[in-house]
């Protein structure tokens, strides 16, 4: 018995920490092709190195062993990131979009990973919330912040319109559901000249207590910060908000009960489980976190247009939690930084791109069928390691 | 010794210096168009152009700068837009840019080179609104809009003596520009519209549409949008026994259209904003030029404008410099430039208020100028009825 009670060291998640910034700092200013090609393979070798039994082992360990001081510790690294980025206009873009694509991956999660809902649709629900944010920003006077909850909200209505047929149907059938969805969604946009039609809207910038976002940040007279480290900054906090909202749900009797509705619909309505309860929780919490992500990266981008929501941008989200893993939410970072990142430190490789792209993709799913950093068991008492 | 050693260095270092400062300068410029996705082959083409251009110059001994040429994707959609934009136009490194063939991607990314301050020629946008929707010095094209194309498409083919139209369009924003103008000048003009019908990019079965326009029978059908589509409705048309000129916009002048339908696409009439490439002594080198590269790709309609508009901005930076704001007040004051696609002159807008519109009809499998055709001179017709 003590021995199991032994804490685990903290170091080796503690080391990891700060190299894992590192790398992020260096790869997103990685341009040459040797570079990059260098800090790829270093990254295969990285996830290889965490998928052997003894590396990964050690790590899993002492993340359990102080995980809200880890977590935090997080929080500030890439909070430092941000910092050392803070003129490069262009790197910060990036880190934001992975961020809120991170955000909208971490709903889609609760939608498949959890609850077993199927949602090709991902994009569209983003979608509704650049839209919403569009369209509010541009004719009321409401405040922003009350303009992303109000987006989230109606991605949420609107994602418990179509909850009706997804209840009704099942696996393939449900996933049809949503794919015609997102089909649909495009299609609207793309017809109805109030929303701008096939050429989209402009969005105008995000602005929270009177302070603009759109505009960079001066600190005296030689010093001035771009103005998305604002918008890196406020989809890192957005971020963190909804790892720790996921993380809650899972530990807590909702995230059992969602469990047990995937993985067997039938015995869990003979146990009393109201299936479609659960679904509806899942899939409307997965569709606001959405369209809060998308009304932030409408506004930061500054324009919305049906092409940019299109079916191969919902199949990029699942793509995503996919790759991380199905069903661990801290996966999803990791998976984002691939697929965003990837592809445009690729553009060397112009037309071929995403040739090699999809290569990797299928490579790293050949030798890690389950994603990078797979679900692992629940353990609600972090200092039980495995002896 | 060691004294007499070091002058002797610095000896040759004085003399070497005015021989390495000789050497050019190197000076950045960026390209940007949908190089994966739907609409790669004009984007590929696009590109292809521009390398063209850039490699032209740096072979001239005469040029001040030696070039690079960045290309970016932006895979026809906005949001990839804004972000190869910020990357380009934060880059101090480029001075100008050659961007965008896909409208929607063109309007989303004009406020970004605001931003920053970096100065593009449009080479293949054509929605009017990204030139007209604001007024920013950054901001050039020199393609026309689809209004330049739709006017003189409209008018020539009253002139022609049709009266009868239905029009079928894509909902792109493509498409539907294209309606809008048509329908416009159309009616201006004199010509009857009996049915518009909006069809989505992708559709394959036109049969509702075409049995609908059977029996309203028209004299022309009007399609706007881009060769996939158009070949498909053409071949359905004769399937369905639709007989009818059939009239389409820039977005069908492609190699592509005329290999896909073969013997029908004869008597197929569209229009292209820029002079014929064959009538101009520039443009007939381009060509010779392409086809000298030995690219995978053909330039398509819109490669000869990322031509002239790389060669546009390399004059500016020739003659005022390395420096975006310079290079900007350059592009601005542009006036009767002679290019590949026609004389070049910017109006308040910085909108090529020149463009040309060239008539064009497939004679034999091949996009031929109208005046030098068959048709032009009544020795063929464009429908047996």
């Amino acid at each position: 018995m003590r021995k199991i009670f032994r804490p685990a060291p903290v170091w080796p998640a503690l080391l990891l920490l700060p190299l894992l910034g590192g790398y992020g700092y260096v790869f997103l200013h990685a341009e040459a092709q040797w570079q990059v090609a260098i800090l790829a393979l270093a990254g295969v070798a990285a996830i290889l190195a965490a998928g052997s039994r003894r590396v990964g082992a050690a790590l899993d360990r002492s993340w359990r062993a102080a995980p809200s001081l880890l977590g935090w510790l997080a929080f500030v690294v890439a909070a430092a990131l941000i910092y050392v980025l803070r003129e490069d206009h262009f790197a910060l873009l990036m880190v934001a979009t992975v961020l809120l694509y991170a955000l909208v991956c971490l709903g889609l999660n609760v939608q498949f990973g959890y609850a077993g809902v199927l949602n090709f649709a991902g994009a569209a629900f983003f979608g509704i919330g650049g839209y919403t944010a569009a369209v509010l920003a541009a004719h009321t006077a409401l405040p922003h912040l009350v303009i992303l909850a109000s987006a989230g909200l109606l991605s949420g209505v609107v994602g418990s319109l179509l909850v009706l047929p997804l209840l009704r149907t099942r696996g393939h059938y449900a996933a049809l559901i949503t794919i015609a969805f997102a089909i649909l969604f495009r299609t609207f946009l793309e017809v109805n000249d109030l929303l701008g039609g096939p050429q989209g809207l402009k969005v105008p910038g995000l602005a929270i207590l009177g302070w603009s976002f759109n505009d960079s940040i001066v600190v005296d007279a030689d010093t001035e910060f771009s103005f998305y480290v604002a918008y890196a900054g406020f989809s890192l906090v957005l971020f963190t908000i909804g790892l720790i909202l996921v993380w809650r749900l899972e530990r807590s009797w909702l995230g059992l009960s969602l469990d047990a509705v995937r993985i067997d619909e039938t015995a869990a309505s003979v146990f009393g489980f109201q299936v479609a309860r659960w679904k509806i929780l899942a899939f409307s919490l997965g569709n606001v976190l959405a369209g809060v992500a998308g009304a932030v990266y409408g506004m930061m981008t500054g324009f919305v247009a049906p092409a940019s929501f299109t079916l191969a941008e919902s199949l990029i989200f699942v793509s995503i939690v996919i790759l991380g893993g199905l069903g661990n939410p801290a996966a999803v970072l990791p998976a984002t930084v691939l697929v965003v990142v990837l592809p445009e430190k690729l553009q060397f490789i112009q037309e071929y791109r995403y040739l090699l792209f999809s290569a990797i993709v299928i490579l790293i799913l050949l030798f890690k069928p389950a994603g990078l950093l797979p679900r692992s068991l629940r353990r609600y008492f972090p200092s039980w390691g495995k002896a | 010794m060691f004294a007499r050693a070091l002058r002797s260095i610095l000896a040759a270092a004085v003399l070497l210096f005015p021989v390495t400062s000789y050497a050019k300068d190197t000076v950045k410029l960026v390209f940007i168009g949908p190089l994966t996705g739907g609409n790669s082959s004009n984007g590929l083409g696009g590109r292809n152009s521009t390398e063209l251009a850039v490699k032209v110059r740096n072979a001239d001994a005469k040029a001040r700068y030696r070039y690079e040429l960045v290309a970016l994707d932006d895979e026809c959609k906005p949001n990839i837009g804004v972000q190869v934009a910020t990357k380009a136009a934060t880059d101090r490194s480029i001075v100008a840019g050659i961007t965008h063939y896909c409208s929607t991607v063109a309007m989303a990314t004009v406020d970004v080179y605001h931003k920053f301050g970096l100065p593009v020629v449009v080479w293949g946008a054509v929605l009017p609104d990204v030139t007209y929707a604001q007024n920013y010095r950054e901001i050039h094209r020199i393609n026309g809009t689809m209004i330049n194309q739709n006017e003189t498409a409209a008018k020539f083919m009253v002139a022609q003596g049709y009266r009868r139209w239905a029009i079928i369009h894509d909902t792109t924003d493509y498409g539907k520009g294209h309606n809008k103008y048509f329908s416009q000048y159309l009616t201006r003009n004199g010509g009857q519209i009996l049915g518009t019908f909006g069809v989505t990019a992708d559709q394959q079965d036109f049969s509702a549409e075409l049995t609908k326009i059977k029996d309203l029978g028209p004299d022309v059908i009007y399609f706007g949008g881009t060769t996939p589509l158009g070949v498909r409705i053409r071949t359905q048309m004769d399937k369905l026994g639709v007989k009818a000129v059939f009239q389409g916009t820039s977005g069908i002048v492609s190699d592509a259209y005329v290999d896909g339908l073969g013997k029908q696409a004869e008597g197929t009439v569209a229009f292209r904003e820029g002079a014929p490439l064959e009538r101009l002594p520039g443009g007939r080198r381009f060509m010779e030029q392409y086809a000298a590269q030995k690219y995978n790709d053909p330039p398509e309609a819109y490669g000869p404008f990322a031509y002239a508009a790389a060669n546009l901005v390399m004059d500016a930076i020739e003659r005022v410099g390395p420096d975006r704001r310079k290079v900007r007040s350059a592009l601005n004051a542009t006036k009767d430039h002679q290019s590949i696609v026609g004389t070049v002159t910017f109006d308040d807008h910085r909108q090529n208020a020149v463009p040309l519109i060239t008539k064009l009809v497939v004679q034999d499998g091949k996009w031929i100028v109208w005046e030098d055709s068959d048709f032009a001179t009544g020795k063929r017709k464009l429908v047996s009825r």
